[in-house]
């Protein structure tokens, strides 16, 4: 499983409408201010379909991240499960 | 505002640059400081009065900030060296970045940079910037395309997270950027701030009791996941 945390503002919402078109993705918000992101085995994101700049893309997972870097390029990030302790 | 002969009567008859240097040369061991919240007094500021570096290129400095970026020249202090033994003759002078902000620097007469001083294209040595305000984008542009075509090298514009960007250096090397704010930081903001550098603390103090370091953000990233979903699990 990987669950991303995604704080509720204007530039890392890209990432919360990109999962909405992944189809096995479970997405809730909290009252708290962050978005929740379920995903079984992997969530695959791209910079340019979420039209980011590099300087926002490499700060991607700043609202937290449970589950394990497995490409971390220019353009495309995957993301899978880990046993890796949070 | 008339200025008053001195502020503080007792001190006036000594200076901190002489006798009492504890505050230049001792290290400082926060673990040992009272935190404010134990003394119940706010401190306050009201915004930065001015930054300081050393020059050793006089001229350039003086026409770079004042004759090419327009920064009108406010104060200088010329002054023989005092306090510390063999400190140099010098000048020290202000330019005005608007809201009452200055940036200085100090002159230091008869003296070579040393090479530690040198610029260094590095994240380390760029680390260290003065960064100025801009209030819309269209000022952000300006500045862009108008020190431009004065001859000026400037980056492209970089999108940060709260902020859009443009950098170019001084003739001392010194990184200079010029920034506007793309909206206003929220209780949000906050409270992620807060939630990331406790992240990075608990991950930095628990790999350093096993003899380790923080080796990679994405640690720092697990652990807030673990302090986010905390969060929002309360009821």
């Amino acid at each position: 499983m990987v669950i991303l945390y995604v704080l509720d503002v204007a530039e890392f919402l890209p990432i919360v409408e990109s999962a909405r078109r992944i189809s096995d993705c479970e997405i809730t918000k909290s009252d708290k201010g962050y978005w929740k992101i379920v995903a079984p085995t992997e969530i695959v994101l791209n910079r340019k379909a979420m039209q980011m700049k590099p300087a926002v893309w490499y700060g991607l997972f700043t609202g937290g991240m449970n589950g394990e870097i497995a490409e971390f390029g220019r353009d495309e990030v995957r993301v899978v499960g880990t046993n890796k302790p949070l | 505002m008339a200025v008053k002969d001195t502020l503080h009567e007792k001190a006036a008859s000594d200076s901190a640059y002489t006798t009492q240097r504890d505050y230049r040369t001792k290290d400082v061991e926060v673990a040992k400081l009272r935190r404010a919240v134990e003394d119940s007094t706010q401190l306050r500021l009201d915004g930065v009065d001015h930054t300081a570096r050393p020059t050793w290129k006089l001229r350039e400095t003086v026409e770079f900030y004042r004759d090419i970026l327009g920064l009108p020249l406010v104060h200088t202090i010329s002054a023989r060296g005092w306090g510390a033994p063999g400190h140099p003759d010098f000048l020290h002078f202000f330019f005005d970045a608007g809201k009452g902000a200055t940036i200085a620097f100090f002159y230091y007469i008869d003296t070579d940079r040393p090479e530690r001083y040198l610029p260094e294209d590095h994240h380390f040595y760029a680390a260290t910037h003065t960064a100025w305000g801009v209030p819309t984008e269209e000022e952000l542009h300006k500045w862009k395309t108008t020190l431009e075509s004065r001859g000026l090298i400037v980056s492209p514009y970089t999108r940060h997270e709260i902020l859009e960007s443009i950098y170019f250096r001084d003739p001392n090397g010194y990184p200079i950027e010029i920034t506007l704010r793309l909206r206003d930081v929220e209780v949000i903001d906050e409270v992620d701030a807060k939630l990331t550098l406790e992240a990075a603390m608990q991950a930095e103090d628990e790999l350093r009791a096993g003899g380790d370091r923080l080796r990679d953000i994405d640690t720092v990233w697990r652990r807030k996941a673990k302090l986010v979903e905390e969060l929002i699990s309360e009821p």
